[in-house]
């Protein structure tokens, strides 16, 4: 049986709510960078604003079937809701969570792709075409992994994970180029945080636990991107 | 050797310029300090008094006899340049 949540009965709900906060954190982000966008309008800031927006949506995903799934209520609405689709007694209902978890992972791992290509520095990339190139092949495997995770829980976290690790590894770089700028260290720890949380999700089917500490540290993860946000806003000389 | 300057720099370091003069500068001096051609400074200055982020103001000097041309930057201007310090900021930050 494919299973999906690993949430222990007394975390039921708290993972959402450290959703929530990470659904928040992205979007206060992607607004300000569309703001940018908008003035200067380097496309950059665009994509950026774009991964954020993709990172969101996957929250929601995940909040809305975790609320399905921990809240009565909810649950018979929305069983009511999609009574027409899954059958009878709900006896398809697995495919709504199927069909939720795949929006999941879509969108989290299109969106950490965006976030590597653009936390690339220019002279690390290759000229437009190759670029173009690049990315059609990023999209491919997105699109592969997105299938066959859709079998295998722990494909998922682990394709994020290695994602993870390069947009880390992009904004180390990021930190020494700019001459050790805190906040650029501030972004790169958050990004290491989320990177661990994930390393945990990974490997949730030996123990509950294991899942409650990932969502801590994606959580912690989100916190210090969001405090870096609000240092960025009180800039003023 | 140093990439060219966005439109949004340029703007910037003129209005930086003029911050650093105490909030008023001759026009030869902003075109020393904000590494400009004459033509390309006074097509610049155009747009920022049409923008409101600068104004002009004429001096008679009694000794010279003459008029002598400042320009001053205005709070638009101020906000101006907090704004991009935050925008540049948030650039070095996230790896823009």
């Amino acid at each position: 049986m494919y299973r999906l949540f690993y949430t222990p009965t007394w975390f039921n709900g708290w993972d959402v709510v450290f959703d929530v906060v990470g659904l928040i954190v992205c979007l206060l982000i992607a607004a300000y960078s569309w703001r940018v966008y908008r003035i200067n309008r380097e496309n950059k800031f665009a994509y950026f604003s774009l991964a954020l927006v993709l990172v969101a949506l996957g929250f929601l995903s995940k909040v809305f079937t975790s609320s399905v799934l921990y809240f009565t209520p909810l649950r018979d609405v929305v069983a009511e809701v999609l009574q027409p689709f899954t059958g009878p007694r709900l006896s398809f209902s697995s495919l709504f969570y199927r069909a939720a978890f795949f929006i999941q992972m879509a969108s989290t791992l299109a969106a950490w792709i965006v976030v590597f290509f653009v936390s690339q520095k220019a002279r690390a990339r290759l000229r437009r075409f190759h670029e173009v190139a690049q990315i059609a092949l990023f999209a491919y495997l997105l699109l592969l992994i997105t299938v066959v995770s859709n079998f295998q829980y722990y494909v998922f976290y682990l394709t994020s994970a290695v994602i993870l690790g390069l947009i880390v590894l992009n904004y180390f770089k990021n930190y020494l180029n700019t001459n050790g700028n805190r906040n650029a260290l501030l972004v790169m720890l958050s990004f290491l945080f989320i990177l661990f949380g994930n390393f945990f999700f990974i490997f949730v089917f030996l123990s509950t636990s294991l899942y409650v500490v990932g969502e801590a540290l994606v959580l912690i993860g989100f916190l210090i991107l969001l405090y870096t946000y609000t240092q960025v806003k009180r800039r003023k000389d | 050797m140093a990439s060219r300057r966005s439109r949004l720099e340029l703007i910037f370091d003129i209005l930086l310029a003029i911050q650093n003069k105490g909030g008023k500068i001759k026009p030869t001096h902003l075109m020393y300090k904000s590494n400009l051609s004459h033509k390309l400074l006074n097509n610049y200055l155009e747009e920022l008094i049409r923008r409101g982020l600068i104004n002009t103001e004429e001096e008679f000097s009694k000794k010279k006899q003459k008029s002598n041309k400042s320009v001053l930057i205005t709070e638009k201007g101020l906000n101006f340049l907090a704004e991009f310090r935050r925008m540049r900021e948030f650039t070095d930050a996230f790896g823009l």
